[in-house]
């Protein structure tokens, strides 16, 4: 399978990346993992005239943890197998459980963070995760930064905020607060190399630690044009004792009224809102379990 | 347009003009006659093109030969003593684990980053580990018997 000729550049700053970027805008494509990127020029899916590497950027892969704000900034180009392996990302079950779901070994090995997230897939195994922990992404440009909850970075399928000129530097996770447990679990018809059929991610903080629930979010992919949050379920759950029958009831709602699944290839939509209340029950249970 | 790239690959240094648009597959096959490393779907989804990148597996058919500049690649020639076989390899053929043998470099080299980081890995570990590389001849069973019988041997020796 060949790949399309390109003009090839590989700056090493940030600041050589957003410049190129503003310069060449729609006929540039950045390439990080390349796990998708490669893919879609062997398919012909794209073609563009040049294409950037972000591999030589190291303030890109560089994680850094600022206890002063509470916040640890991951660049968009770390590793995701790197990731899974760091010691910041313990609290993060939800996340790192996504990563570890992405793809192989040999992805995971090539894939970054910030590549899973601006593909925009539907279906993503970080995504969910992302919104549901209020994350941020930093978007640079020549004039500048600034910074997109998660939870308004995607517009549909392969779409999100990111300008013609911009690009996704970073992305920064807040602290925990206590008593908050979070879990992810990805439906799909085998272990590895599987695109999910639905996947939900729940966050969970109580206010002691028998509850009641004082924040929860619940994020499910798959089963609309973008990542959705599930707020009719999260209504349900704010304000009372964690319990099954309420996790349950949610799950419930979840499934009845926050999902709009599409029938396709891998799924029909009945299937995926009966898989969205069982997933969402049990993400709700592990995140639970995950409170320490 | 060529571009100049500094690689090393098994052990060896290598100065070589590349197309940007040339993967890395490629160019182990093709510009260093390295025939060992397969070419299966080229879409990152088989495996049998498993090389490490700088110690880490990676699928080498989605990896630019530009973007391995200066760095350190390994291949299964690489890992061959100069007699006889590596224990991976040594293990593969008594366990039976090579039937077709298309799939047998990369397994080797997955399997070769798993226990280079875990020398111990129990059975599940060894799964995952080769979860991104597929049998078609579906001998799975006997692959991870190997590997199995290399840490094993390992842990006694």
């Amino acid at each position: 399978m060949l790949i399309p000729r390109f003009n090839y550049h590989k700056p090493s700053t940030l600041k050589e990346a957003c410049e190129m970027k503003a310069e060449f805008k729609d006929k540039a494509i950045f390439l990080a993992g390349g796990t998708d990127v490669i893919v879609n020029l062997k398919r012909g899916v794209i073609s563009p005239e040049n294409l950037i590497s972000l591999n030589g950027i190291s303030e890109m892969t560089s994680n850094s943890i600022d206890n002063k704000k509470g916040q640890t900034a991951i660049g968009a180009c770390s590793k995701v197998a790197g990731l899974v392996k760091e010691k910041f990302l313990l609290p993060y079950s939800a996340l790192k459980t996504g990563m570890e779901n992405i793809g192989s070994p040999i992805i995971r090995n090539l894939a970054t963070l910030g590549g899973n997230i601006v593909t925009a897939r539907p279906a993503a195994d970080s995504s969910p995760s992302l919104i549901a922990y209020k994350a941020t992404a930093v978007l640079n440009s020549v004039s500048g930064k600034r910074e997109v909850s998660m939870d308004d970075f995607f517009l549909g399928p392969g779409k999100t905020v990111l300008n013609d000129d911009e690009i996704l530097s970073a992305i920064i996770l807040d602290t925990l607060a206590s008593y908050t447990g979070s879990a992810y679990i990805k439906l799909g018809t085998r272990k590895a190399l599987e695109i999910s059929l639905v996947n939900v991610a729940a966050i969970l903080t109580l206010e002691k630690p028998d509850g009641p629930i004082a924040d929860v979010r619940i994020v499910m992919g798959a089963v609309g044009p973008v990542p959705l949050r599930a707020k009719t379920a999260e209504k349900i759950l704010i304000g009372e004792k964690p319990e099954a029958g309420l996790f349950s009831k949610a799950a419930e709602a979840a499934s009845l009224k926050d999902c709009s699944p599409i029938d396709d290839f891998r799924g029909s939509a009945e299937y995926r809102r009966d898989m969205v209340k069982v997933l969402t029950e049990r993400a709700l249970r592990n995140a639970l379990n995950d409170i320490k | 347009m060529k571009r100049l790239i500094n690689i090393t690959v098994n052990q060896k240094k290598y100065e070589l003009a590349v197309e940007s648009n040339m993967t890395l597959a490629d160019m182990i096959r093709e510009e260093l006659k390295l025939t060992g490393t397969k070419k299966g779907c080229g879409l990152g989804e088989c495996g049998a093109c498993t090389v490490l990148l700088d110690g880490k597996s990676v699928s080498s058919c989605l990896v630019l030969a530009v973007e391995a500049d200066n760095r350190e690649v390994t291949t299964i020639e690489g890992i061959e003593p100069e007699n006889g076989l590596h224990p991976i390899q040594q293990a593969f053929v008594e366990k039976g684990a090579i039937q077709c043998g298309f799939c047998t470099p990369g397994m080797v080299l997955s399997s070769k980053a798993l226990l280079d980081e875990n020398p111990q890995p129990d059975e599940q570990d060894i799964r995952r580990a080769i979860s991104g590389n597929l049998c078609r001849c579906t001998g799975y069973q006997k692959i991870v018997e190997a590997v199995q019988s290399v840490s094993i041997r390992k842990q006694t020796a």
